[in-house]
């Protein structure tokens, strides 16, 4: 049974243009001990999902439909102080960039301990205690030091590892790390892919990666689901993914990534550019950029459907070989 | 051999920053620190490292945008650095950048017309039909309809955006373009199609390349030979396909080997490093690099590696190739 299933997850922003459709029905499932990669880019809606299950959109935001159901309870349902219950303790967050995620008026180890204080048992010289421990565990360089020092203090890629150690403190099931690297240098972000992937080995915690680098997803993921416009356009396992891509907007990604023993070939392009969210879409959001386009593709959404195993892709041309 | 069109010696950036209001004590901070290399008429040199390796500094000394604090510059034959002021101005026509955020960049009052419009205002005497023009082939060039003459940046996408700085960069016909992350604001399916038109620009015109990023796939991409920095000096230099067929730097080696790859069967061992780069105001005595090398010795603590040849054009600065032969 996955540990947190997204059903028909909309959302819409009111904007001075208009309503702005972000996530027009987002279906996935979270494995227990998995990590899934949410990817696509910018502006398909990747983030407002992973804010949408932790309720922590904007104010000019609603959720119109849908559910996100975590231990058999639909989160969009709970009041704010149930929520507390379990942002944070039950599922928490890594953001992007951990200098502005941080508080930089406090120490790192004042915020873990007001984690604590909120959501575990634990004394006060525990709680001291467990600060340590957890700054310790992702490999932060003298923990009983690091427990004073502030943000700014910290390299990028120790800040993050104190984000991420202080969204461990509340010992979260899930874990939504939204571009937790995309700030980091190259070497930084395989330090820290490699953190994540122990964190799900030694604890069992179940990973949303939100990110934009297939390579990332690639090499970090199991399973993956791939968004286009605020819909999922396929889902997959990581190697079904890449290694027999169907949807065209994926095929298109995947071929437009530079690769060894490419140089000075032309990279595939995908023409045009992603959908603003302030137009109706009629038919698939990715029509006007597809180079399999039909007739039906402008005027019909298709669904996702079965390509294989649990291989699932939503494109007319997967009808097409069978219905025409 | 004929000249190269561009030509760094032992180039040298040291900011000096005040530690107090009075400037009690200076704080030295050597972004570059002798760095040498050579760009043949025609070529595209890459140049990779991660934040705070000097990369764009090296752009900004090689326009004279900053003024180095040592070393040389030639740009086909002219001595850059002792350039006269006016003088500069003329030879910076045929040597141009383009960033990496258009919107930073681009003037946002001015439309499209106006943005790609400027340098021959400023350089060349024109009529403004010719002027429209010149605009408008600009604009073909790079794959723009002739609409965006009257859009603002704003009103542009990312890729569109980059396009219009490209066209203002080409507009004084440059031999050299130095070309500073200019895919990295985008996302992935809009980079493709800037990287195909710098490939068929690069082809069309004969232009210079010095293509600065920290992104591995696309420096290999796109470039002849790729030179890689770590703390203000190339640690190695080669030929593109030599650099990921057989890096020799220890860096190099983690640098490559911590991509992540598209291809999830490749599954190989990864090299983590341990820690961070040093700040350039501290660096490590001896090689830089030597606190995060798995194959430090006791000579890398002591003294920089001279940069030594281990293959055709292919050199590194590392204690490991000290006996080796070319």
């Amino acid at each position: 049974m996955p540990i947190l299933t997204v059903e028909n997850l909309q959302v819409q922003f009111t904007t001075p243009f208009g309503a702005v459709k972000a996530l027009r029905g987002i279906d996935f499932e979270l494995a227990r001990g998995d990590i899934l990669g949410l990817v696509g880019e910018t502006g398909c809606g990747k983030s407002v999902t992973g804010r949408s299950v932790m309720r922590l959109l904007d104010e000019n935001a609603q959720v119109t439909a849908g559910r996100v159901i975590f231990d058999d309870v639909d989160l969009l349902q709970l009041s704010e102080a149930e929520m507390r219950q379990i942002r944070g303790k039950r599922i928490a967050m890594v953001f992007q960039d951990p200098a502005t995620a941080l508080n930089p008026l406090f120490t790192i180890g004042q915020q873990i301990k007001d984690v604590l204080r909120a959501h575990s048992d634990l004394a006060k010289p525990a709680r001291q205690q467990q600060a340590v421990e957890l700054l310790a565990s992702v490999g932060l360089p003298e923990p009983a030091q690091m427990v004073d020092v502030y943000p700014h203090q910290l390299s990028g890629g120790q800040q993050q590892r104190a984000m991420i150690a202080l969204s461990l403190a509340g010992e979260p099931e899930v874990i939504i790390a939204d571009e937790p690297t995309t700030a980091l240098d190259v070497t930084i972000q395989a330090q820290i892919l490699d953190l994540l992937r122990q964190l799900q080995r030694d604890r069992a915690i179940s990973v949303i990666l939100i990110t934009h680098d297939l390579g990332i997803v690639a090499e970090t993921c199991q399973r993956v689901v791939v968004l286009y416009a605020g819909r999922v356009v396929e889902r997959a396992s990581v190697a079904a993914v890449f290694a027999d891509p169907q949807h065209p907007y994926t095929q298109g990604l995947l071929a437009a990534l530079p690769r060894p023993g490419s140089r000075g070939s032309d990279l595939k392009v995908i023409p045009g550019s992603v959908p603003s969210g302030l137009e109706s879409l009629a038919g698939c959001a990715f029509a006007p950029r597809c180079e399999f386009v039909m007739a039906r593709c402008r005027e019909h959404q298709p669904p996702l459907t079965i390509v294989g195993g649990e291989h699932q892709s939503a494109c007319h041309l997967h009808e097409g070989a069978f219905n025409d | 051999m004929t000249e190269p069109l561009l030509l760094a010696r032992d180039l040298s950036m040291t900011f000096t920053r005040r530690s107090s209001l009075f400037g009690a004590r200076a704080r030295k901070i050597r972004a570059l620190d002798g760095v040498s290399f050579e760009i043949a008429a025609g070529e595209t040199l890459g140049v990779v490292g991660e934040s705070g390796c000097g990369k764009s500094t090296l752009a900004r000394c090689l326009l004279r945008l900053l003024r180095p604090t040592g070393g040389c510059v030639r740009f086909d034959g002219v001595d850059v650095l002792s350039l006269a002021d006016d003088a500069m101005r003329r030879l910076r026509q045929r040597m141009q950048i383009v960033l990496q955020n258009p919107f930073s960049s681009l003037n946002p009052r001015l439309a499209g017309f106006d943005l790609v419009a400027e340098p021959l205002r400023t350089h060349r005497t024109m009529s403004r039909a010719q002027m429209r023009e010149a605009v408008a082939a600009l604009l073909a060039e790079v794959g723009l309809t002739s609409d965006f003459m009257s859009r603002h940046p704003h009103q542009l996408s990312g890729g569109q955006a980059q396009r219009i700085a490209l066209a203002r960069s080409l507009a004084l016909n440059p031999s050299l373009l130095i070309l500073d992350e200019p895919t990295s604001a985008l996302d992935v399916s809009v980079q493709a199609q800037i990287i195909n038109l710098l490939i068929r620009l690069q082809r069309q015109r004969g232009l210079t390349y010095l293509f600065i990023t920290h992104d591995l796939g696309v420096i290999q991409h796109i470039s002849d030979r790729i030179a890689v920095m770590y703390l203000g000096k190339i640690v190695e230099e080669a030929a593109s396909e030599a650099i990921f067929a057989d890096p020799k730097h220890p860096y190099t080696q983690a640098l490559l080997s911590s991509t992540p790859s598209p291809d999830p069967a490749s599954g190989s061992e990864r090299i983590i490093l341990p820690g961070a780069a040093p700040s350039a105001a501290t660096p490590p005595p001896g090689c830089a690099f030597h606190p995060r090398c798995a194959h430090v010795m006791d000579h890398c603590r002591a003294e920089y590696p001279a940069p030594r040849a281990v293959g055709e054009s292919h050199r590194v600065s590392c204690h490991l190739y000290e006996n080796e032969r070319a």
